[in-house]
């Protein structure tokens, strides 16, 4: 697990580019700690970056860039869970290996099957890849999005790193979008493709990019993928199938040569990954969770619960209020991409490296695949409302109530109506009036990105996974997650976000995967036995943290708040008095702290 | 604002023919496209079901819709998508009464058709032709193509580019099957045997492909040189195969030809890289996706100088072109093949960079969308 940077470019001298590369590393260098490397080309005009958190072949042959054969370069970021089959493969092809690495799998896998590599590998991923012969340069991004890479285009100058702050420094692409502070309120995160910049562009997941140097031609190609085909229709096949493609992954999810753990909220998802596990890791398996003072949002109770029952060192860390105050500037600091959340995944990261973990495995995706949120039975009336006439939908428009409010945004067509509708933060009517635009100018804007296709013939809770997984876990929990974690140089992994289980969750029927009386039956029936009553058959918490409490009493954000702008305070006090969701707030002290009011 | 395509074809994933291919690598540079601009599509299939689409690697299964040979709810349903699309692009010729009505009712639609090869080469009713005349633009295949609609039915040259098909950019590159002699064991090839490959449909109803031909040219090579071998491989129909069978043992050639009957697409690259040659001298090709295949595989080909192919071999720069209906030109051009101590096809980057999927994406995302 690294960070990455790099450059093509035809204009600048090579000392230049590779200032330039190293910068761009060293503002990432929190999510690579461990090493740093530089390459660069024979012709001068490609330079790879790499900052290197070692996770597996700790020894110096594993140090990025790599190279394989002396014709492919690659700088990388990810791990790739089946590269030990794919090794095994290569080797019989007649590949040899110097090192124990999946980076060298990758260079070699490319060299025998060129781009059709990418869709072989399992894993998380985003890495530049240069093939030195052939004059290519390809970016390419895991197909659910895990790992982030972006990438700037200025006269045939490509420019790409894992962070957005790694472009501070590239003025040919410092052009601001103007329009993210609209995405940040209405989404409380900015959706793919829209970044800070006007020109910078997240590399979409399942895709690379090729950048043939000899024509000076960028395509961008899509190798992978997901779609739900409903072929799976047998409740116990399905169980089956589902229940041993989750070991599966959590097994392959704990191969490290560095110390891992599991993380555990005390919910149903980090249960079922932690008792997998600890029936699977050799060495005692380590595991961490957080609780609080406050006892309506401590898990303590559960996780105690699935702590007695699992083979594990446990570590538990009471997180206090003041631990909250007394970070929070540096939280607002660790942000790439702006957002609203991450500050429960900064904590946990920072426990994780406290207690010498450098890789954390994660319950993240099991809402998204198996049914968690309450949008999955929303879905149905939401899509209800949406056929009916515009003014009707706005009628909510002037309503104190939050849910009427946002009734409005059903006007907009397709899935990204019914996710604002569901999640979004505030309506272009209150964003117009905040940022001092028009509203229609608003309307425009959200409906044309992002660009989604139409989901007409995918079942309802099917649609809902579809926005949860795409529109909610890609661009909020995985970029949080990434972000939040690297800053403290750990790793988060999200075994159920294995491919080979996304994949069977979209091929399964709504009707099997759905079922139950309970939000992720299915998920429940699968692993009931493997874990105790209690934690399956529980409310459900989320990963919460008392921020209401906490940012009321914050006097940063007090201090920030009530400066000359009646809009940000006349919102601070109506989040005093119990009127604003603490999200809502945090989106708005985002702007703050962007400079924008 | 959106731009929006709605991409009409016959089948895209029940039938493994060209036009399907051709189908196929279109809805995928039109969903690729739709990642990094603001433009939306959706692909229909006259004949295929909705399920067709399951698993496959060109587009998400959400942008396609297949009316499973329900002939009037295609057309119905997709008069009524026309009305909010800005481009209407017809797999076929057989569309064209659809996208026509399209046309008429919405007339700022861009109508944009796709032409093969005979299925747009013969004469054509007035209605097609005036129905023809309403499209914004037709992409032919291949220059022969487009030359048989300019001047068979009078359609205006200015709206007619040619948009040569091009490689699958999920194709194998096949290096594992570099040097492997399995295949050649298989068919009892000695190491010295020079193997002649066509993959094509065997049949009766058709036989313009002239694998006959090429058994004939055989038979006057075997005189001279006889460690030439010929596998034509593709699925036949009884009686085109009693024709082979017939003519093979007239010509006494039963050792050098073999008839593998359908090979799929996880056996092909192994047979490609195997081969020394491949020919094929068509006379009806639309434009012959099969040569270019060859080629990616580093097999030289030899190809008929009378229909699509031309465009093919780039002219004769990619590869040696025959009258297809002269035994012993194809005779000649055998030997001449199959003497060339460059046994491998030396051309690759050149038919790449003509008829790679990056260079036809950027030419339809131009034709299309700009």
């Amino acid at each position: 697990m690294c960070r990455i940077a790099g450059i093509v470019n035809f204009e600048l001298r090579i000392e230049e580019m590779e200032k330039n590369v190293n910068h761009m590393c060293d503002l990432q260098k929190h999510g690579g700690p461990d090493s740093s490397g530089i390459y660069t080309s024979e012709e001068k005009n490609v330079v790879l970056g790499n900052r290197r958190l070692s996770l597996l072949d700790m020894s110096d042959s594993g140090q990025m860039p790599m190279q394989y054969c002396d014709r492919y370069y690659i700088t990388y970021n990810g791990e790739i869970y089946n590269f030990k089959s794919l090794k095994n493969e290569l080797i019989s092809l007649g590949h040899q290996f110097k090192n124990e690495t999946d980076t060298e799998v990758i260079l070699a896998g490319y060299a025998q099957w060129g781009v059709l590599v990418f869709s072989k590998l399992k894993g998380m991923y985003a890495f530049a890849l240069w093939d030195s012969k052939e004059r290519e340069l390809f970016l390419v991004r895991d197909v659910m999005g895990i790992k982030p890479l972006y990438y700037g285009v200025q006269n045939d100058n490509l420019y790409f790193a894992s962070e957005i702050r790694a472009f501070e420094g590239i003025e040919v692409l410092s052009e601001e979008n103007k329009s993210w502070p609209i995405f940040m309120m209405a989404y409380g995160h900015l959706p793919e493709p829209i970044t800070t910049y006007q020109k910078i562009k997240p590399l979409l997941s399942g895709c690379f990019l090729k950048y043939s140097l000899s024509n000076k031609s960028i395509s961008i190609q899509s190798y992978s993928h997901l779609s739900f085909s409903n072929q799976i229709e047998v409740v116990d096949s399905a169980h089956y199938e589902h229940k041993h493609a989750i070991e599966n992954s959590v097994k392959s999810h704990l191969i490290a040569d560095a110390p891992i753990g599991v993380f555990l909220s005390g919910g149903l998802d980090s249960g079922v990954i932690a008792s997998v596990a600890s029936k699977y890791k050799e060495t005692e398996l380590n595991t961490l969770s957080i609780y609080f003072d406050e006892p309506e949002f401590s898990e303590k109770k559960y996780q105690d619960i699935l702590i007695k029952q699992l083979n594990c060192k446990h570590h538990q860390l009471l997180l206090k209020e003041e631990d909250f105050h007394n970070s929070f500037e540096s939280i607002l600091q660790s942000m790439d991409l702006p957002s609203c959340d991450g500050i429960n995944t900064w904590f946990i990261s920072r426990y994780a490296k406290e207690i010498g973990l450098k890789a954390v495995l994660s319950g993240l995706g099991g809402d998204e695949l198996y049914g968690g949120y309450p949008s999955f039975k929303r879905i149905e009336l939401a899509l209800l409302i949406q056929q009916m006439p515009d003014f009707l939908k706005s009628i909510g428009k002037a309503s104190a109530s939050k849910k009427l409010n946002r009734m409005s945004y059903l006007k907009l067509d397709g899935i990204q109506g019914i996710y604002l509708f569901l999640r979004g933060h505030f309506t272009p009517h209150d964003i117009a009036h905040y940022l001092g635009a028009y509203e229609q100018e608003i309307w425009t804007i959200l409906n044309d990105e992002p660009n989604v296709y139409s989901l007409d013939v995918v079942e309802g809770k099917n649609k809902a996974s579809w926005m949860e997984f795409n529109l909610y876990m890609k661009n909020q929990l995985l970029r949080d997650s990434d972000v939040m974690s690297m800053i403290h140089g750990v790793e988060i992994r999200v075994p159920f976000l294995d491919e080979e289980t996304v994949r069977l969750a979209y091929k399964t029927t709504p009707q099997i995967k759905f079922s139950g009386s309970r939000p992720k039956q299915f998920l429940i029936d699968m692993f009931k036995n493997d874990m105790p009553t209690e934690i399956w058959d529980r409310p459900k918490m989320g990963f919460s943290f008392p921020f209401s409490k906490w940012l009321s009493n914050s006097s940063f954000v007090k201090d920030k708040t009530n400066i000359d702008n009646k809009n940000l305070s006349s919102y601070y006090n109506k989040f005093i008095n119990g009127n604003l969701h603490w999200s809502q707030l945090m989106s708005l002290i985002i702007l703050n702290q962007r400079g924008l009011n | 604002m959106k731009k929006n395509t709605l991409f009409l074809t016959l089948k895209i994933f029940s039938a493994t023919g060209g036009i399907e291919k051709v189908c196929r690598i279109v809805g995928k540079v039109l969903y690729e496209n739709t990642l990094i601009n603001s433009t939306r599509v959706l692909v229909c299939s006259m004949y295929d079901q909705q399920t067709d689409a399951n698993d496959n690697k060109y587009f998400p299964s959400e942008i396609f819709r297949g009316y499973k040979k329900n002939r009037l709810r295609f057309i119905f349903s997709s008069i009524r998508k026309g009305f909010n699309q800005d481009v209407i692009l017809l797999s076929h010729i057989n569309l064209l009464l659809v996208g026509w009505m399209i046309k008429k009712l919405k007339p700022s639609v861009k109508l944009v058709m796709l032409a093969h090869g005979i299925e747009v080469w013969g004469e054509l009713g007035w209605v097609k032709k005036t129905m023809l005349k309403s499209c914004d633009l037709v992409l032919p295949v291949s220059k022969f193509t487009a030359d048989k609609i300019i001047s068979g039915h009078q359609f205006d040259a200015n709206n007619c580019k040619v948009l040569n098909n091009c490689l699958d950019p999920f194709m194998p590159i096949g290096n594992e099957f570099l040097g492997n002699q399995d295949v050649r064991k298989k068919y009892g090839y000695r190491e010295d045997d020079k193997v002649i490959f066509t993959l094509c449909r065997l049949s009766s109803k058709e036989r313009y492909k002239g694998y006959d031909k090429v058994i004939q040219a055989l038979a006057n090579l075997k005189s001279h040189q006889n460690n030439i071998k010929y596998l034509l491989a593709g699925s036949y129909d009884k009686e085109e195969k009693k024709y082979l069978d017939d003519l093979i043992s007239e010509l006494h050639l039963e050792n050098e030809v073999k008839i593998t009957g359908f090979i799929d697409d996880s056996g092909l690259v192994a047979h490609f890289a195997m081969a020394d040659l491949y020919i094929m001298p068509s006379m009806k090709e639309g434009f012959g996706i099969v040569f270019i295949e060859a080629m990616f595989y580093g097999v030289p080909v030899i190809a008929g100088n009378k229909d699509g192919s031309v465009d093919a071999l780039m002219n004769g720069e990619l590869g040696l072109l025959v009258n297809p209906e002269d035994v012993n030109e194809i005779e000649n051009a055998i030997q001449k093949s199959l003497l060339n101590n460059q046994s491998r096809f030396t051309e690759r980057s050149k038919m790449i960079n003509n008829f790679g999927y990056e260079q036809y994406k950027q030419k339809l995302e131009t034709i299309l969308l700009n």
